[in-house]
């Protein structure tokens, strides 16, 4: 924390006259009254004609300036200090490694000033967390400080560097730890990059930030530590709340994945499967049998490139040309369309796409239904779309497609090569047989 | 060892107030959802909190055991009273603000700075009654003053916006159960000064505080919409919080206990620093072999249970005084027994009741051995569910432990019939953050401005205007104006030729009295009690009546008033029949009159009301009366001695 953090303009003139920094304990004479109490941070979008003023109380409250006629110190104060517990390590339990890349993966507060520090090391960990210490030897490491939105094909491949690298160095099971908006697009991307991967490997976020006693961190992280010990199978999946109780994990197939809730706990939905097994205070149940079991570690290459010159496009009623065609004249290699229905996208602009792929690019179909299956043979517009060249992606995720061109394209050599581990089921990201949306076979 | 009635006033008592009271808006604080309670409540989630990060490592024992209980919390709820963002699964939605314009009314009417940009804060709550682990509150204004009458005055701390917490339903040994109706309804918090008064004192600056919200018309009402903490000291002490009095009448009565407890704690505290000055030692052992088959009931039903064991914690020198009564009803066995029924034990058998219990001398002797200890010291014996029992044998020795301090700073909750009991150790300073969720709100100097411009009339005014336009007596004015039924009051005044204090009466007394009776106060709504004031100013019935007829309508016997007057047989008599009852009463005691002269008149009016047995208004009765002991003969003055 800085001397005056989140301080400006009028305010910041005003405390740095008064030689006060945050955490000191002040008098503000204001209207002839005395305000006592400690310098708290102001926050990125406050204004800059207050200070905020923590009192004896607990209670933040911000004067204006304007009216602050006084600032006096009676006493300096101490920068915040966090302690951690030493915690013990024991021996005889395996390793799992645990890899931040959105910066905190468990945080606390300082409720002297309100200040929120992000728990960063083992021990950091291990002191918020007790029960870990009796599930694994942790060991963690923040490998990216990036806003989950702001997250780059790169990233991903970075990920799946350092998965494979703990893996190699004999970690039982891996967890990521990431922020949800894009945790679908991650899980996925880990899924190709890892393909065959020795070891279960978790990806986990919270719905709730976990300086708050509600989050759901903690049973997530819990949940896939333990798994990454307990499971018998190998590969990448995404684990979350199965519900809004602190309960019951879901397992999901990291392809298969959606986030379908802007804030709840149990946003994240296998769609068209059911998910590949929970996890429970009592273990891990329900497990499919399909999964594929642990390997030895020795052969085990990753793939980590992505090419970001891919598109997602939603298609919407009215959607004028000019913006694909800006688009593909951004030098774009591929391009999945989220169609209407069964895949469409109106007659304007299967001339444009035809014209792209007529160029060398690629074009797939997905649906903007998130359940049910594309297929172009059913409508005139459709079988036009098929016969522009563009390919039909069966029930993948828009997400996951995207993400699948993006490693395709790094993996293969030529467009028709790419096409066709395009339409090859790699990492469980198409089902053959579809059920009723909330049902499974 | 004296058992005397306190004198408070030497006792240096304070009190400090904070005055809970639900809003009166259309929605909860941070969501739209209706503030209302639901009788079905079909969906539910489990949820744990944790203890908030920067406690662990520092947190006591019974806080610990507090959250280590184990227990889930169940959440059971209705989409009528709830949402997403009471369940904690969604963000917060902008401040309602309606709540907190009639907040700044408040801080406003009570002499508070309004605070110039107000910061929602996250104070943490980790007894489930909040499913985010934390209550939404934010100071809204500072300082200001409450008179209180007699021309005493107290000072306002703060007045803060915050919302109400989830209706506990229960607990059981998995779990305790919310409903979230109640989660998320705005109060206002008002923490006074501490008033360095009588409890009669405290409890009046309540009274006229809670008059104070009421004047704004924004405030909701009915049980449960208001709640007091008290926060009690004497000399010597420490502060105790009392959470949770429901009833304003309660308050003397919590503080004289309260305050008595704390004396008598201090007195027994001196005592134990008197024999033993370095402190009291005390330990705690597994005595469940010694006491194999205690000749106890209680403890043999006990350890009949599986997996039951007894602990015994021993305390050196204080024998004697763990059933010593400084006080009535005061004594430190008393507060070991509710530190084992908070967690979820039936109490302690002590050795000052040994023999009340029915354990033995020969027992007495083997625990004692067994403790390593003489006859000087206290034994408390533990029994039940291994984890549960050791733990509160724990408890138990700590407690003992600090018998010497005297008072300990804890909070207590006050019970039903004005006494108080333990809840847990009273947490340090309230740990707060900011609520990041909530963008903080400037308010602006206008809003201010305009709150000033739209204070309401002081409550103090209104009463006054009550009595001086319908000549009521001042208390019933003020009764009045408590009973929220001062516009039906007046509307009903207007309509009908009765006299006020008739009209006010049975508006204000006869449910109260009702309610005494055990009708339901829900049950007598406006419309029904105009309904009896408007059959009375008809003439269906004599005003004597009106109980009669307000109790048959209130338990939903009948209808209507026609129905209520023709069930009782309480129709009004006619004059014919009235006159008939009245000389039939003067001829039957025509020598008394002849005796007594006009001082006979209330046996007269006592028989003939009687016989009219609420069916001839009483004014008539007495005219009549009078007229006819007139006619009757010449009156005799004096007190009949005449020759
Ligand atoms: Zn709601």
């Amino acid at each position: 924390m800085g001397d005056l953090e989140g301080y400006r303009g009028q305010s910041l003139t005003a405390l740095e006259a008064a030689g006060v920094s945050i955490g000191d304990f002040l008098s503000l004479e204001v209207d002839g009254q005395s305000v006592m109490g400690t310098l708290a941070p102001r926050y990125a979008h406050d204004d800059d004609s207050h200070i905020v003023i923590k009192l004896k109380s607990g209670y933040n409250v911000g004067l204006s300036v304007a009216k602050v006629t006084k600032v006096s110190r009676l006493a300096k104060g101490e920068r915040p200090s966090f302690t951690s517990s030493n915690p013990k390590t024991r021996g005889d339990l395996l390793e799992v490694a645990i890899l931040g890349t959105g910066g905190t993966i468990a945080s606390r507060v300082e409720y002297r000033t309100g200040a929120v520090q992000p728990a960063i090391s083992s021990e950091d960990l291990y002191s918020l967390i007790p029960e870990l210490s009796d599930i694994a030897r942790i060991r963690t490491e923040v490998i990216l400080t990036v806003a989950s939105e702001d997250l780059e094909p790169e990233h991903w491949g970075k990920m799946a560097e350092k998965v494979a690298e703990r893996v190699a160095e004999g970690a039982r099971g891996v967890v990521v730890t990431t922020g949800t908006d894009v945790m679908g697009y991650t899980s996925a991307a880990l899924a190709f990059a890892l393909q065959g991967v020795p070891v279960p490997v978790f990806v986990v976020g919270s719905q709730r930030s976990s300086d708050r006693p509600s989050s759901d961190a903690y049973l997530n992280l819990i949940g896939a530590v333990t798994l990454a010990v307990a499971a018998e199978f190998a590969g990448v999946y995404l684990v979350m709340h199965a519900d809004s109780s602190d309960e019951l994990l879901a397992i999901h197939r990291a392809t298969r994945v959606r986030k379908n809730h802007a804030s709840a706990r149990d946003a994240f939905e296998s769609i068209g499967i059911p998910p590949e097994g929970y996890w429970t205070r009592k273990g891990p149940e329900l497990i499919s049998k399909s999964l594929p079991p642990r390997a030895r570690a020795e052969k085990f290459v990753p793939k980590p490139l992505f090419d970001p010159n891919v598109a997602l496009v939603k298609f919407y009623p009215s959607m004028p040309t000019s913006l694909l065609e800006a688009q593909l004249a951004s030098g774009l290699k591929g391009l999945i369309i989220e169609g209407t229905g069964l895949g469409h996208v109106n007659r304007k602009n299967i001339a444009v796409i035809q014209r792209f792929i007529a160029g060398g690019g690629l074009a797939f179909m997905t649906s903007q239904c998130i359940w049910g299956r594309v297929d172009l043979n059913v409508y005139a517009n459709g079988r036009d779309l098929l016969q522009a060249g563009v390919v039909p992606l069966e029930d993948m995720l828009a997400e996951t497609a995207l993400v699948k061109l993006m490693w395709t394209i790094s993996n293969t050599a030529s467009a028709k090569e790419a096409e066709g581990l395009m339409r090859k089921n790699l990492a469980g990201e198409v089902t053959e047989r579809s059920f009723p949306s909330g049902q499974t076979a | 060892m004296s058992v005397n009635a306190l004198d408070l006033s030497k006792c240096d008592l304070k009190v400090g107030i904070e005055v809970h009271q639900q809003l009166a808006t259309g929605t909860k604080l941070f969501c739209s959802c209706p503030p209302m309670k639901s009788e079905e409540l079909p969906l539910s989630f489990e949820r744990r909190l944790r203890p908030s990060q920067s406690e662990l490592g520092r947190i006591d024992a019974a806080a610990v055991f507090e959250f280590n209980k184990g227990r889930v919390n169940l959440y059971r709820w209705n989409p009528e009273s709830s949402c997403l963002v009471d369940a904690d699964e969604e963000p917060p939605h902008p401040i309602s603000a309606a709540a907190l314009e009639t907040v700044i009314l408040i801080s406003e009417i009570l002499g508070a700075r309004i605070i110039d940009e107000i910061h929602v804060m996250r104070k943490i709550v980790i007894d489930g009654s909040n499913t985010t682990g934390f209550q939404r509150t934010a100071v809204v204004g500072l300082g200001g003053s409450l008179a209180y009458g007699d021309g005493k005055s107290v000072g306002v701390q703060s007045t803060t916006v915050e919302e109400d917490a989830a209706r506990a339903l229960g607990e059981d040994a998995r779990a305790r159960q919310y409903a979230l109706d109640r989660l998320g309804v705005p109060l206002v918090e008002i923490a006074l000064e501490p008033i360095p008064d009588s409890p009669e004192g405290v409890e009046r600056a309540a009274l006229q505080l809670g008059r104070a919200l009421r004047s704004t018309g924004r405030v909701a009402r009915g049980l449960g919409t208001i709640r007091q903490d008290l926060n009690v000291s004497v000399k010597g002490g420490e502060v105790v919080e009392v959470k949770g009095v429901q009833k304003l009448n309660l308050i003397a009565k919590v503080v004289r206990y309260e305050a008595t407890r704390q004396m008598g704690l201090l007195q027994v505290a001196a005592e134990a620093k008197n024999r033993s000055p370095n402190g009291v030692s005390s330990r705690v052992k597994d005595v469940t072999e010694t006491l194999k088959t205690p000749a106890s009931p209680v403890l043999k039903k006990v350890v009949q249970r599986d997996g039951a064991r007894i602990f015994c914690a021993s305390a050196d020198a204080l024998a004697g005084l763990l059933g010593f009564e400084p006080y009535p009803g005061i004594r430190v066995g008393k507060e070991l027994g509710e530190i084992a029924r908070t967690n979820g034990l039936g109490g302690v058998i002590h050795s000052d009741e040994f023999r009340k219990q029915g354990v033995t001398e020969a027992e007495d002797s083997a625990l004692r051995a067994q403790m390593g200890v003489g006859k000087d010291a206290a034994l408390v014996l533990v029994a039940g569910e291994e984890g549960r029992a050791s733990t509160v044998a724990v408890l138990v020795k700590e407690r003992l432990e600090a018998v010497p301090r005297g008072v300990l700073r804890e909070t207590r909750a006050a019970t039903e019939d004005g006494e108080t009991r333990f809840l847990r150790p009273r947490p340090g300073a309230a740990r707060m953050y900011p609520e990041t969720d909530i963008p903080d709100i400037v308010v602006s100097p206008e809003l201010v401005a305009r709150m000033g411009l739209s204070l309401p009339v002081p409550w103090e005014q209104k009463v006054r205007s009550y009595s001086e336009k319908y000549s009521l007596s001042g208390e019933m004015a003020v009764q009045l104006y408590d009973s929220d039924k001062a516009d039906l009051f007046e509307n009903l005044a207007a309509k009908s030729k009765l006299d006020s204090s008739v009209i006010a009466s049975i508006l204000v007394e006869l449910p109260a009295r009702l309610a005494r009776e055990g009708v339901e106060e829900m049950s007598i709504d406006g419309s029904l009690l105009s309904s009896v004031v408007l059959g009375l100013d008809r003439g269906l019935f004599a005003k004597e009546g009106a109980y009669d007829v307000l109790r048959t309508l209130g338990k939903g016997e009948v209808k209507t008033v026609e129905d209520a007057v023709s069930r009782l047989g309480i129709a009004s008599m006619d004059d014919v029949e009235v006159e008939r009852i009245v000389s039939e009463v003067v001829e039957r005691n025509h020598t008394l009159v002849a005796e007594r002269g006009e001082r006979a008149f209330s046996v007269l009016m006592g028989e003939a009301m009687k016989l009219a047995r609420g069916k001839a208004d009483g004014g008539k009765v007495s005219a009549m009366i009078r007229r006819k002991m007139q006619e009757a003969g010449s009156p005799k003055q004096g007190d009949g001695g005449s020759a």
